[in-house]
């Protein structure tokens, strides 16, 4: 009996880092679609909880989110050629960072729609290849107008996984990465990451 | 005619910066191709944020407090609307008829059922909104790329769009009265109410690590977007990697 659970115990371990790799299958389209929807149907459920405590909010978003990003991806868009010599692990903690302050205001910003019918998921239009992908969507605003907010998403051999957002046309990996890359060719990538973590450098979107 | 006075005594107040600033240290270029005059255009960024702490930024937060949301956004649909002749126009340039009528339906209806434009009807019932100016027309006709180019006291613009903005001036309403008839309150309404919709921006303009290459980025990204009426090309994100 106690083989059997230690062999259970060993399989669970093993499973726990697997289950975060399991290749997605789905276009970017459902992607986007049950994610918006799974979403908004948790914040239907527990407004109240998550509105008195937002902490708890970003905890659940992120978990949600972060398996559909390819952070690390973006991180190299963003450094660019101020990434050149940087240590994996350096990548990661700064895609790390990068992508919890992203996730985080997405989270706190979400708290003020009332519903998922703000947000309109619109056809496939445009280049999009078997690679890279565009999934267009608009925000309806208070006065009735809308905001367009696009993802870009690459192909991964974990699927689809998304990269970059785009709001009324501003690129959030264009106009970070002027930001940033100086910084990090200024003052080296640890003390950028670090900055970033401590909420010294805004990530603006 | 004051104003007039006053963006003259301004632009050679500029020139005079300008020239006694020729022997500071070379600016590092942060993008050669689409900002060849960054040395110079920093300069006039820096005179434009004093000016704006200065007097336009305060003007504008005055008005943030004083006229409740609702009015504030009457005043700015007022404005938008009061652009049609020149979206209209540029329209017809690009060869956007059909978009024209629509256009000129938006209008109507806005100066009519939403009372000289305060209430735009037009968006509340579907009807497309369309943004068109000469810079935009000019891009259609082939003049694609243009250099960034900081204007003393206007701001951000292209080469193009500066001298687009100059055809502007003949068929803005806002503009005609100013010129034909010397009264500016239209002219400085519109932009007090402009810049009072940009103050909520405010804060991550001053929490930027270069607040130029955000305004200048922010602008010409919105500018491709515009050009190409909110459906700009993929970008080409393999070039940002190709630098590795």
């Amino acid at each position: 009996m106690k083989k059997f659970l230690l062999l259970a115990m060993l399989m669970l371990i093993a499973a726990g880092p697997l289950a975060a790799n399991v290749t997605d299958n789905r276009d970017p389209l459902t992607i986007i679609e049950e994610t918006t929807n799974h979403i908004f149907d948790m914040l239907a459920d527990r407004r109240e909880e998550f509105t008195a405590e937002p902490a708890l909010l970003r905890d659940v978003v992120r978990t949600d989110l972060l398996p559909l990003l390819d952070v690390t991806y973006s991180a190299r868009l963003i450094l660019g050629r101020s990434g050149r010599g940087v240590t994996p692990e350096q990548l990661d903690a700064f895609a790390n960072a990068m992508s919890n302050v992203l996730v985080n205001r997405y989270s706190d910003g979400l708290l003020e729609f009332r519903s998922d019918e703000q947000i309109q998921i619109l056809p496939m239009k445009g280049k999009n290849s078997d690679k890279l992908t565009r999934v267009r969507t608009r925000l309806k605003l208070e006065n009735g107008g809308y905001a367009p907010v696009d993802y870009a998403f690459r192909k991964t051999d974990l699927g689809w996984k998304a990269f970059d957002v785009t709001v009324e046309g501003i690129s959030y990996i264009i106009t970070f990465r002027n930001q940033i890359a100086p910084r990090v060719e200024a003052d080296g990538i640890d003390k950028v990451t670090e900055e970033i973590l401590a909420g010294n450098i805004q990530i603006n979107e | 005619m004051i104003l007039r006075y006053f963006l003259l005594a301004a632009l050679l107040l500029i020139q005079a910066a300008m020239l006694s600033g020729c022997a500071t240290k070379p600016v590092t270029m942060t993008d050669p191709e689409r900002d060849p005059w960054e040395a110079y255009n920093r300069k006039i960024h820096s005179f434009n944020m004093a000016f704006d702490d200065a007097i336009f930024k305060p003007v504008a937060k005055g008005y943030d407090t004083i006229m409740p949301d609702a009015p504030q956004r009457g005043v700015r649909n007022f404005f938008r609307n009061l652009s049609y002749p020149v979206t209209f126009l540029n329209l017809i340039l690009q060869g956007k008829f059909e978009d024209s009528l629509t256009a000129t339906g938006r209008f109507l209806m806005n100066s009519t059922v939403g009372v000289f434009g305060f209430f735009d009807i037009a968006t509340r019932v579907e009807i497309p909104e369309y943004n068109e100016d000469f810079g935009q027309t000019l891009a259609v006709w082939g003049w694609k790329d243009s250099r960034y180019l900081v204007m003393p006291v206007f701001g951000p613009y292209t080469a193009r769009d500066f001298l687009g903005r100059s055809f502007y001036g003949y068929f803005h309403p806002v503009s005609y009265v100013a010129r034909e008839y010397n009264n500016y309150i239209p002219l400085v309404v519109d932009l007090i109410s402009l810049r009072a919709e940009l103050l909520p921006f405010q804060a991550e303009l001053d929490a930027a690590s270069d607040p130029y290459v955000l305004v200048r980025d922010v602008y010409l990204q919105r500018r491709e977007y515009d050009i190409h009426d909110g459906d700009p090309p993929q970008l080409d994100y393999d070039s940002l990697l190709e630098e590795y």
